[in-house]
């Protein structure tokens, strides 16, 4: 079996609406980024459509991939993300009090960013190869023993936001994979008596960024102050938005990090209530795309595949989009395709010709 | 075969696919229930939420400024200018544009020569109250020299800007500064005030004086600049701009030339000196010694400036002609020699004799004239001034007819003079012993009163206006010193008319007697102000020599320390026949009343009688 296939029927079965969606969320993107661009004075959106570009390419690769070979490919991906991790915590540019990124000439590499579609590789790897559907307490160990390292190199740096997604989508495809429903309920149990001690290792500014999320108006001009200018952001967008490059939050840069984690925020303010539903309904195109691809494959593999890359889109959208709202503190974890940022965008759409190359082969996996 | 197993084990292929499609359908669902809750937020945010987002979203990039009124400007009665104004530098720090403060502070503190603990002090106390786009001036008034220092190090003071307010310019050095008063920051206690009604803290508002009184007409309204602003202040264009209204102008009834002259014949002397127009209670000059200069309050004032204003001997803050309260003296006598004509007591020849003392109860009064006066009638009682024709009076009158008379001619009860702090001095009668000192009243007392001394006091511009009074007919004004008020452009203007407070009933003839009595003080050759006789001009007056000490302890004024020396006073108005000015002089421990006060009032008439040249044509010229 040949690793990659070109075969013109791929590109017949493509899934259309799923492709219409993404084009659309890369319009969206463009433009905010655009206005933030104006806003910023830097050509955010220019250095996104680059990479937007780099994406496709690379979904496409992918879509013409057979991913069953991804089985033998496990061991050289989990290598590769542990090393990149490894490096990080060497020779890795410290911001906020983490280090994240390993400087790539012009560019910063995340290696976290990347890890999420890796945790997603490994586990539907993980679960295809078993035969069951519900699963003990060893379904649940096995599975995070084999991500134990670049989790635990993620939560050293430290990445609260981006370990806490990770554990988010691993469940997301443990559960997807079956729980017995004894195990579930004593997770449940266990891990409500756990939190405390979780806050008991939490670094200062991680606590802070709780206790600010649970009161904004405890700190206005410190940590504060990203919520409390969101909403504000967010609020004054009213229904049809202040217009393209007309709010004056993001444009006279009250709101931080319009091009990043708050660009949702951007988009609300001068789009409005309109544009935040046609943003968030395109997402649930893509998302009902993803799952349909997970439903109809005849493939186990490429079922947890397709819902594991799903949720990782999910996920992230609905912790930002919450924590842009004021509904949940503020972490570093990107809007997908919203947000300015290489190696994000770039395990979106890679994600997406994993979704791609599931539903090329959807018939032509052989019972 | 082989291979079919093969790839089972790879990528296993399961009937249960539909179970996955089951779980992805939940999966769906929850995903749908999670953008809802998503789009519910937005909702409550967006929607009904919008105003007060909105608001705030405004309140972040709007930033309102005062924009400071230029102040009106102060006139002598000519429209001379007596307080202009001009630009201040102030050295304001923008917090938000600090990059270090304590690399600036380091920088600027020498730049100043600050007190560094006192300049962070008052930093600390402005970043309470004030938000952080505001400048907080730390320097009032800079002087030119430190300006240019500053300016030129301005690159490497970040955060810190010169802020040009308007402020007072004194065209001419230091005229009145107690009538026309100084400006300062405006205290917490000041805010809303009457004369506060405009002002906000870190206001230049008037503290004493003109500047107080009329603070509201002369500070003018502040404008307003409106502008949009980015997150780190940087203004991005200016959305509405109300100019701010002038103060108005004010137009005081002094005489600047008058005025001048007053000051400098009080100049190296304490003391005191009011003229008045008689027939209407004009004030032509006011004016008050040590003084101090109104300029040094625009700064901030160092502890040594501080307490030489707060000097306890010699007061430069102390308006004397309102706010001193004195013995009168001998000029005390006009009153008794009012009340007992008016009384029917005495008339143009009761008579007394005089032998230089008056024995009294177990005590004995003098007369300054150890030799006596000899058999004194009215008019020497008043030339001479001879004391033992008043003990006998003052007994005949008794303490409290003589309080009536004198309140009855405005004395011991403010004038009204629109000024803070005014002294109504006192007129002692039976009543207000008991009130004062739970005591009953002496005769001996009434002796000491008769003369002028004793409990009875009286401010300098209460005895212009009783003597004014005296010259006028009988007639008590309030005292008046602005002439009008008119805005920038002259379009609004308020005259003030003078105000008559009471006609004294009074036998023009009785008058007559006192007036001519008090004419000899200067024109009869015996009299006691002989020697201060102008050419040309008949003066009508009244000396006054009142103690300070007993007069068992007094020795010869010259050989006593100053401050046990006599309060010297002078009273007089001119022409005699029709008189056009009166004026008042209290040089404190001056000694005798005829050579050191009298002198300093003639010095004001005979200017005065300059001035009645005619004027030259002064262009009225406003200067900012």
């Amino acid at each position: 079996m040949a690793m990659f296939n070109f075969d013109r029927k791929i590109l017949l079965h493509m899934d259309w609406w799923l492709v219409f969606s993404l084009l659309m969320i890369m319009g969206i993107g463009t433009t905010n980024l655009y206005s933030a661009s104006i806003a910023s004075g830097q050509s955010f959106y220019l250095k996104q459509l680059l990479w937007y570009l780099v994406g496709l390419a690379a979904a496409g690769a992918l879509m013409f991939f057979d991913y069953r070979n991804l089985a033998s490919l496990r061991f050289l991906i989990l290598g590769a993300i542990i090393i990149a991790l490894g490096l990080v915590l060497v020779i890795g540019k410290t911001a906020g009090g983490a280090q994240r990124w390993i400087p790539l000439g012009p560019f910063h590499f995340q290696p976290s960013e990347f890890a999420k579609l890796t945790f997603v590789v490994l586990l539907a790897q993980h679960f295809a190869k078993k035969e069951e559907t519900a699963f003990g307490y060893k379904g649940i160990l096995q599975p995070l023993f084999l991500v134990s390292v670049p989790f635990l190199l993620i939560f050293k740096q430290p990445d609260l936001g981006t370990s806490g997604l990770l554990l988010i989508i691993v469940g997301s495809i443990i559960l997807f994979a079956g729980l017995k429903w004894s195990v579930v309920a004593t997770l449940a149990v266990g891990g409500l008596s756990l939190m405390p001690v979780l806050w008991k290792y939490m670094k200062p500014y991680q606590k802070k960024r709780i206790e600010i999320f649970l009161n904004p108006e405890l700190d206005l001009k410190g940590a504060g102050y990203h919520v409390t200018q969101s909403k504000i952001a967010v609020g004054s967008g009213h229904i049809w938005g202040n217009g393209f490059m007309q709010g004056t939050q993001g444009q006279l840069s009250f709101l931080p990090e319009s091009h990043t984690d708050f660009a949702f925020s951007l988009w609300s303010e001068e789009w409005g209530l309109a544009g935040c539903i046609v943003l968030l309904c395109l997402y649930l195109v893509l998302f009902s795309r993803g799952l349909a691809i997970a439903s109809r494959t005849k493939d186990r593999l490429g079922a947890f595949l397709a819902f594991g890359v799903t949720a990782m889109i999910f996920w992230q959208v609905m912790i930002n989009a919450s924590m842009v709202l004021g509904i949940f503190p503020v972490v570093g974890i990107p809007f997908p395709l919203i947000s300015y940022g290489g190696s994000s965008v770039v395990t979106t759409l890679l994600g997406i010709g994993l979704l791609l190359s599931v539903d090329a082969r959807r018939s032509i996996v052989k019972r | 075969m082989a291979k079919k197993l093969n790839f089972k084990l790879r990528s296993g292929i399961h009937d249960d696919i539909p179970l996955y499609k089951k779980r992805a359908d939940i999966a769906g669902l929850l995903m749908l229930l999670a953008i809802a809750i998503l789009f519910s937020r937005l909702y409550f945010l967006q929607v009904i939420s919008h105003e007060k987002y909105k608001a705030k979203a405004e309140n972040n990039r709007i930033r309102s400024f005062r924009v400071q009124a230029a102040r009106g400007n102060i006139y002598d009665r000519f429209g001379r200018i007596m307080a202009g104004t001009k630009p201040y530098y102030n050295v304001c720090i923008l917090r938000q544009e600090v990059q270090n403060m304590e690399t600036l502070l380091a920088r600027l503190v020498p730049l100043l020569g600050q007190d560094e603990i006192e300049l962070r002090l008052r930093l600390q106390e402005a970043s309470r109250n004030q938000p952080l786009y505001e400048p907080i001036v730390i320097e009032r008034a800079i002087e030119w020299e430190k300006l240019c220092v500053i300016e030129a190090q301005l690159h490497n003071l970040p955060g810190v800007v010169i802020d040009v307010v308007p402020g007072r310019a004194y065209p001419d050095e230091n005229i009145a500064p107690h009538l026309l008063g100084y400006l300062g920051e405006i205290t917490d206690s000041q805010l809303g005030l009457p004369n506060y009604t405009k002002a906000v803290k870190g206001d230049m508002v008037g503290q004493s004086g003109v500047e107080a009184v009329l603070n509201d007409s002369l500070s003018g309204e502040a404008g307003k600049k409106v502008v949009e602003v980015n997150v780190v202040g940087g203004m991005e264009r200016v959305m509405e701009y109300v100019p701010p209204k002038p103060g108005n102008d004010v137009y005081l009834t002094i005489d600047m030339e008058l005025q001048k002259a007053a000051e400098d014949a009080l100049m190296d002397k304490v003391g005191a000196v009011v003229a008045i127009e008689p027939d209407t209670g004009r004030i032509l000059a006011m004016a008050s010694s040590p003084k101090f200069e109104p300029e040094v309050f625009a700064k901030r004032i160092s502890p040594e400036e501080w307490k030489k204003l707060n000097d306890p001997v010699y007061k430069p803050l102390f308006n004397r002609p309102l706010q001193g309260a004195y013995p009168p003296g001998s000029t005390f006598k006009t009153v008794l020699a009012l009340a007992a004509l008016q009384e029917g007591i005495s008339d143009a020849n009761t008579s007394y004799f005089c032998n230089g003392s008056f024995p009294f109860g177990s005590r004995v009064f003098r007369c300054w004239n150890e030799r006596g006066h000899g058999q004194t009638s009215l008019y020497r009682s008043l030339v001479e001034s001879c004391d033992v024709y008043y003990y006998h009076t003052g007994l005949r009158l008794g303490i409290d007819r003589i309080s009536k008379y004198g309140r009855l001619w405005g004395l011991g009860e403010k004038t009204g003079i629109d000024l803070p702090n005014e002294n109504p001095g006192i007129i002692p009668s039976k009543e207000w012993k008991k009130a004062r000192f739970k005591d009953k009243w002496h005769e001996g007392e009434t002796v000491s009163v008769s003369i002028g001394q004793g409990y009875v006091t009286m401010t300098p511009l209460q005895m212009a206006f009783f003597y004014a009074a005296v010259a006028n007919g009988g007639r008590l004004f309030k005292p008046n010193f602005v002439e009008k008020v008119a805005s920038a452009d002259r379009l609004w203007e308020k005259s003030f008319k003078p105000e008559l407070l009471r006609t004294i009933d009074i036998a023009p003839a009785k008058l007559e007697l006192v007036k001519n009595a008090l004419t000899g003080v200067v024109q009869d050759p015996r009299g006691t102000a002989h020697k201060i006789r102008i050419e040309g001009i008949n003066m009508a007056g009244k000396t006054g020599t009142a103690q300070v000490v007993k007069q068992a302890v007094r020795k010869q004024d010259e050989k006593m320390a100053w401050k046990y020396r006599d309060h010297a006073w002078f009273v007089c108005y001119a022409p005699a026949e029709n008189p056009q000015i009166s004026v008042s002089v209290l040089i404190e421990h001056g000694g005798h009343g005829g050579s050191a006060a009298a002198p300093v009032a003639k010095k004001v008439v005979e200017k005065w009688q300059e001035l009645q040249t005619p004027l030259p044509n002064i262009k009225y010229e406003r200067l900012t």
